[in-house]
């Protein structure tokens, strides 16, 4: 790296592991961040469409739902997006550090509106338990994680092209008005609204024997297999338009790349026109539950894969940017080690705890907790 | 220094210093909360006492609320406000302690589900379950405590591991232990003091008694750990780090002024818990809003003492504030601090000197121009030769740190709360000129004035 170029320098210190270990571990722990960001942005975007064109109590009943899932969610989203803001610094952390820096304010607003959109979730929650309308509260939610996702992709993309942080300095905003911003913000939206919108169908359909008060269901999971149909439909429209804003040199090392880029690529495109498909043949989900279940495995699948191809896609323009340099190595394999056991230990008895949680209920004549 | 320099109007340090205490509370306050909440449910189910139930039911909300929602934010908030305002030093950090911070977030994340869980299945699951899962809490939420404190600890007294470079070594530092054992006290007074509140809502006098003398004796047993483990955290502190606060004459007279607060706040909450605990009639609102504060002042003034003690360090014998290595000062006089300087031909384009430059690259992570620790004000009374000698002594400095970093304790830097500074004779001229030239008389100004 040159002297005159403005991306810092390596960090001397030797990072403490292989660099791939941190690559997997950072894709892998941004999968499970990114469900529940999904599901988490997707739901308020979907709890607000249904205050608003559903009418009645089944707007109401689905909206209150999502809002009850997302106080959960929001801190699963949160907590799950601590493991590879940790392993991005490792690998990339001089690109990022610059990156916020030039966008400050907004990568502290971030956490100014994540506050608001959570507690504005919890206020949500007990006006709906309380038999009160929330349609303002939801949609605030809504809009406040809508621009949380913008600042998000615009810092993305920020990061991976060094070559537009001389704009960005005196002026923020010119890191949203990146080309592939909107396409590539409107592709998580999209997902979001997808996974939110089928998870709406499938919990509606999923227990044949659910309780006859919940006369609705079959309604609902129409509702949520449409929406998911029509966020399909423009995510297949937004795909195209996200690659042709790629950089010329992007694209085509992308495609340089045979077929480890070009595999995955095909694949999640292949698993999206396959997810439109089962959606289009979903008419009637409470006869049809296996296509549901199919789509929310389609959807999981193609995530996998996208998130594959987004990683591929950042290495392809840091190459292209001239981003080069490997960082000393120094593992630490006890340390390393120690982590994994108490990841294993806390997962397992996280799970032990919910599955106790869920089983256990008091007997006749039995005091609750 | 590589990186471009983001300078909000209140200042970077006092920035992270809110961030850092407003987290700390709360975290400290969470783990606290666990062991507490779990002491009062484990007597309401062994003893069947109803009260001490609804006691924890009412403050396990504040718990999820507080812990889950605001902990979590604002626990992400100090990653984002240190990877701005000292992208080295965390970048640094993370190199030495990702696998660290790895693990307490495994414990942060069986902490976040049994919190969520336990406030969800009030009425729901059998006593001994619900006891399961705030225990469960309780041993995640203290153990990420365990994890975290070594690191925090070893930026101020990194030990062997400046020799070493090891991860153990760093993390297992002189003051580790000691200050495990003064955090572990204040979760329980922090605890005890908010839950005391929440007790004093009881409307029966003979519960509200009980849960009274159990939190203040739960308060005073923090106070007394909080207490030793403080004298024990001072009595690992090297001298370097102890002279800015103790002594005859200490360094920094603020700093001293806040190990008094911490005492005092230490002396008046365990004095007032012993007497609640043993009078527990005798408690109402005023008093535990007087010993609520006392323990938010202990632990807000540990952490000044803990963070002021470390300058001009971010972490000791290795980073300097401005993100300067001890083992390169040499190579930056030579070569000149914007050699190290990215981002300087950007920021100048043109419009200002190098002497602006070498500010930004060297001061401003500290000092505002106005604002918190105001550079204009501080060099007003300095001419040009002032403000150069300043600067040699300071870069001469640069050999006692060095001296100090090899193990010579002898060494003693002329200004022991700054940086040295580091760079080529061209540059120390050029920023003493702009130095003076922030309070000369504006061009526009001269005719009014004569």
């Amino acid at each position: 790296m040159p002297a005159s170029s403005p991306i810092p320098a390596l960090d001397p210190a030797p990072i403490p592991g292989p660099p791939w270990l941190f690559h997997v571990l950072w894709v892998f722990t941004f999968l499970i961040h990114v469900l529940f960001m999904n599901a988490v942005l997707g739901g308020s975007v979907v709890a607000t469409l249904s205050l608003l064109f559903r009418k009645g109590e089944p707007g109401r009943r689905t909206a209150s739902f999502l809002v009850e899932v997302n106080t959960w969610a929001i801190s699963l989203a949160i907590t799950f997006g601590i493991a590879p803001l940790l392993f991005l610094q490792v690998i990339y952390g001089r690109l990022f550090y610059t990156a916020t820096i030039l966008v400050a304010a907004h990568w502290l607003g971030l956490l100014v509106l994540l506050t608001a959109a959570y507690y504005l979730n919890y206020v949500a929650k007990y006006r709906f338990r309380a038999g009160k309308g929330a349609t303002a509260a939801v949609a605030s939610t809504a809009v406040l994680l809508l621009a949380i996702a913008a600042i998000q992709v615009a810092v993305s993309l920020l990061h991976q092209q060094p070559s537009r942080w001389a704009s960005a300095l005196g002026d923020p905003w010119a890191a949203f008005a990146d080309r592939a911003f909107l396409p590539r913000w409107l592709h998580f939206v999209l997902a979001a609204v997808t996974l939110a919108a089928v998870l709406v169908a499938w919990l509606a359909v999923r227990n044949p024997d659910a309780a006859p008060e919940d006369a609705d269901r079959a309604d609902r999971a129409r509702w949520g297999i449409k929406l998911a149909l029509g966020a399909t439909a423009a995510q297949l429209l937004v795909g195209f338009w996200l690659v042709g804003a790629l950089p010329g040199p992007v694209l085509r090392g992308f495609m340089r790349g045979g077929a480890a880029t070009m595999v995955p690529f095909t694949l999640a495109v292949v698993l999206g026109f396959g997810l439109l498909l089962v959606l289009a043949r979903t008419v009637d989900p409470l006869a049809q539950r296996k296509l549901v279940r199919h789509a929310l495995e389609l959807f999981g699948l193609a995530t996998i894969l996208m998130l594959v191809t987004r990683h591929q896609l950042r290495e392809v323009t840091l190459a292209a940017e001239g981003v080069t340099g490997a960082p000393a190595v120094a593992p630490q394999w006890s340390v390393l080690a120690l982590f994994l056991v108490v990841l294993v230990l806390c997962v397992a008895l996280s799970v032990w705890a919910l599955v106790r949680m869920a089983k256990d209920r008091p007997g006749a004549g039995e005091e609750a907790a | 220094m590589d990186y471009p320099i983001w300078n909000p109007a209140i200042g970077g340090g006092v920035l992270i210093g809110i961030v850092a205490i407003l987290h700390v509370v709360v975290s400290h306050f969470a783990i606290g909360g666990g062991i507490t909440l779990g002491i009062l449910e484990t007597l309401a189910v062994r003893n069947g006492d109803r009260a001490f139930r609804e006691l924890a039911r009412r403050g396990s909300w504040l718990l999820v609320l507080v812990s889950t929602v605001f902990g979590a934010i604002s626990g992400v908030a100090i990653w984002f406000t240190i990877g701005l305002v000292q992208p080295a030093a965390t970048s640094s950090l993370i190199h030495t302690f990702v696998w660290g911070w790895a693990i307490e977030w495994g414990f942060f994340l069986l902490e976040i589900v049994t919190a969520l869980a336990y406030v969800a299945t009030w009425d729901k699951v059998r006593p001994r379950t619900h006891l399961v899962l705030i225990w469960l809490y309780a041993f995640a939420a203290f153990m990420s405590l365990v994890v975290i404190q070594g690191i925090l600890a070893f930026m101020l007294t990194p030990g062997r591991w400046i020799a070493t470079g090891s991860f153990w070594d760093g993390f297992l530092n002189p003051s580790y232990v000691p200050g495990l054992v003064f955090r572990t006290g204040a979760c329980l007074l922090l605890a005890g003091g908010y839950l005391t509140l929440s007790a004093l809502r009881e409307k029966d006098r003979g519960a509200r008694a009980r849960a009274v003398r159990l939190l203040s004796a739960i308060s005073v047993a923090g106070a007394a750990l909080a207490a030793l483990g403080g004298l024990w955290w001072e009595r690992s502190l090297p001298d370097g780090v102890t002279r800015f606060f103790l002594g005859a004459k200490p360094l920094l007279a603020s700093l001293a002024a806040t190990r008094h607060l911490v005492l005092w706040a230490l002396a008046v909450s365990a004095a007032l818990f012993l007497l609640t605990a043993l009078l527990p009639r005798l408690q109402n609102w005023g008093l535990a809003v007087v010993t609520l504060l006392a323990a938010f002042a202990v632990l807000g003034g540990y952490e000044r003492l803990r963070e002021g003690s470390r300058k001009p360090f971010v972490i000791r014998d290795q980073m300097f504030s401005n993100g300067v290595l001890v083992t390169e000062i040499d190579r930056l006089n030579r070569d000149g601090i914007l050699s190290k300087a990215r981002w300087g031909p950007l920021e100048r384009a043109g419009k200002a000197e190098t002497g602006r430059a070498v500010f930004r690259a060297e001061c401003s992570t500290c000092h505002t121009l106005d604002g918190y620790l105001g550079i204009r004000k501080i060099v007003e009374p300095m001419d040009a030769d002032l403000a150069t000698m300043f600067l040699t002594a300071l870069r001469d400095d640069g050999a006692a740190w060095k001296a100090l970093r090899a193990g010579d304790g002898t060494a003693k830097p002329g200004y022991p709360t700054m940086p040295p500074f580091v760079g080529t004779d061209a540059e120390l001229d050029a920023l003493a000129r702009y130095l003076v030239s922030l309070n000369a008389p504006k061009v526009a100004e001269a005719p009014r004035a004569r």
